[in-house]
């Protein structure tokens, strides 16, 4: 099975390859770009509650530090959400510039994000989780998203 | 393990990067206006104090002021990494900086010794407390990816060129020049092109290119290798040219193998990339690609000319692919700076980044910039052309600073409302 590390940093590789899929399809077509976005924004909100609701949870249980990094790296998801909200209506409202707009600053948004996750913090959650690092990856896979 | 860098309010404060991303341009619009005034006859000899001073209007004011406000804000986000007490060494390091490069242009302009001095002092004081507090900082690194390990390349390539600078420029002040002066120059003018500019850039591409625009990665042996084998050819240039003058041009050719591969590589990845989107910054990063493959086989054989073609070759790599790179850059990172404080203070209804930029004038500014450059390789050898694309280069410049300035006008006026949220629980721990 793979670790913490190398399963939360392929899926992100999976959101950078949804996120340009959509903007490909809105660039082709706004009006039949409903089904990329919104499998877009599914993926990435399954990304996100894997890391909220099942690891950082499990980081902050073990670690007792529920104000660090976690805590910035959730507020940077409300962000996030935010924007691809955006996105959304912006779809709706058929505005490529306002889609497009809000694209260019959720991909740059997102980029540092996870390169923050990937280079420190999933270092750090498979330090200190390693010996439950099966149970968590699992429980991830098998999350629900709510 | 280090927390530092992963919250938000440890990135640096805006004003950190800004200070030298809006100083940068002006100097552009100088050096432009420096050649209109001058001579197209001195400005073809690298040695004359026109071109030296034109010169470093642009490589100090204009390049390392984009290089070092990226850097205070690259390295939280790339390597982890906080500067120590940030936004002082920023103002420090841009005031003297910015005194320091306005001294040695109309010092040398004007041919005044003590002004000189002081450029050399100032030019001292300001690079060293950059590089050294971002040195320090990237010490006691854990995780050295391939950028960051370029970076710290970056780095030290930029404290012997700014030691050499120091010196050669004393130089021109006490008006004493020593046996190894014409090679000292040598050694810092190819140094801080392939050494600093040159190896930041690379190391920064690996991470923006499939980052930003979702291209293909850069394969692991680039990632690994080509950094060490453009320094192992910057050493080797230096040795070959203290013991063995002739066999120089092997190394040349070595190090130029290398970046013409890097440009071939960054127009490849940038046809590969997922992302549609074609704007301005990826007009830069093209443009940059094919100005250094024309760049780097002018300066492998400009041997064989008796090095006539020089000042065709600074045009084409310090133009053409450092200049264009670092204005692409602050296309994209202004509006988005701009965008994340506002964000992170709480405000929720900003003008998107598109918004901000007028993608006319963005467009306008390009083309302007790539007919000034073109211009002055024609003026090279039609040197009457030259007033025509001083002009050109003086008006893209302006555009330049106008079109990061308007985010920044933005940001000026949003921050005088009230914010949407109060964000006061994030701000733990706010850098000073």
């Amino acid at each position: 099975m793979s670790t913490i590390k190398e399963y939360l940093s392929a899926d992100h590789s999976r959101c950078d390859e949804l996120f340009a899929n959509m903007e490909d399809a809105v660039a082709k077509s706004i009006d039949s770009a409903k089904e990329a976005y919104e499998e877009f924004a599914k993926s990435t909100e399954r990304h996100f509650q894997m890391e909220e609701r099942v690891m950082f949870f499990e980081f902050e249980q073990k670690t007792g530090m529920t104000q660090g990094p976690t805590a910035m790296m959730r507020h940077e998801h409300v962000q996030m959400r935010n924007l691809i909200a955006e996105m959304g209506k912006a779809i709706d409202a058929k505005d490529k510039d306002k889609f497009f707009g809000n694209s260019e600053t959720l991909m740059i948004l997102m980029q540092q994000h996870n390169m923050k996750e990937e280079q420190m913090l999933y270092t750090m959650a498979q330090q200190h989780l390693s010996a439950e690092s099966d149970r968590i990856v699992d429980m991830m896979q098998s999350m629900i998203v709510q | 393990m280090d927390f530092d860098g992963l919250s938000v309010d440890q990135a640096p404060p805006i004003s950190a990067p800004l200070r030298f991303f809006l100083t940068a341009p002006l100097f552009g619009v100088l050096a432009g206006v420096l050649i209109l005034l001058s001579d197209a006859q001195t400005l073809s000899s690298r040695f004359s104090s026109d071109s030296i001073a034109i010169t470093h209007a642009i490589t100090i004011g204009f390049l390392s002021f984009v290089m070092l406000g990226a850097l205070t804000q690259m390295l939280p986000v790339l390597a982890g990494v906080k500067i120590a007490k940030v936004d002082m060494v920023a103002k420090i390091s841009h005031f003297f900086l910015l005194f320091g490069t306005l001294f040695m242009i109309f010092g040398l302009e004007y041919d005044f010794s003590k002004l000189i001095l002081s450029a050399s002092l100032f030019l001292g004081i300001g690079f060293l407390t950059m590089i050294v507090s971002m040195l320090i900082g990237l010490r006691n690194i854990i995780n050295a990816t391939a950028s960051v390990k370029a970076m710290i390349t970056s780095l030290l390539f930029a404290l012997i060129i700014v030691l050499l600078g120091m010196h050669l420029l004393a130089s021109h002040g006490t008006g004493k020049f020593s046996e190894l002066h014409v090679m000292l120059a040598n050694i810092h003018s190819v140094w801080a092109i392939f050494g600093f500019a040159g190896v930041l850039i690379i190391g920064v591409a690996f991470h923006i290119l499939p980052m930003f625009y979702v291209a293909p990665r850069f394969k692991k042996f680039c990632k690994q290798k080509v950094v060490w084998l453009i320094s192992t050819g910057l050493f080797l240039w230096l040795a070959l040219n203290l013991y063995f003058e002739s066999y120089a041009i092997v190394a040349k050719i070595w190090v130029a193998l290398f970046f013409w591969a890097f440009a071939t590589t960054v127009y490849l990845k940038l046809n590969a990339r997922r992302r549609p989107i074609s704007d301005v910054t990826v007009w830069y990063w093209r443009s940059a690609a094919i100005f250094m493959t024309f760049g780097a086989f002018v300066w492998a054989i400009n041997d064989f000319y008796d090095g006539k073609y020089i000042v065709v070759v600074s045009i084409l790599i310090g133009g053409g692919f450092i200049f264009s790179i670092m204005s692409g850059m602050l296309y994209k990172i202004v509006p988005f700076l701009v965008w994340f404080h506002l964000n992170a203070k709480g405000y929720m209804s900003i003008p998107t980044m598109n918004d901000m930029i007028d993608k006319r004038l963005a467009k306008t500014q390009f083309i302007l910039f790539i007919i000034s450059l073109v211009g002055f390789i024609i003026s090279f050898f039609l040197p009457y052309l030259l007033v025509i694309f001083a002009i050109t280069f003086i008006a893209s410049m302006i555009i330049l600073e106008y079109n990061i300035v308007i985010p920044v006008l933005i940001y000026a006026k949003i921050i005088k409302t009230k914010p949407d949220f109060d964000m006061s629980m994030f701000t733990m721990k706010v850098e000073k």
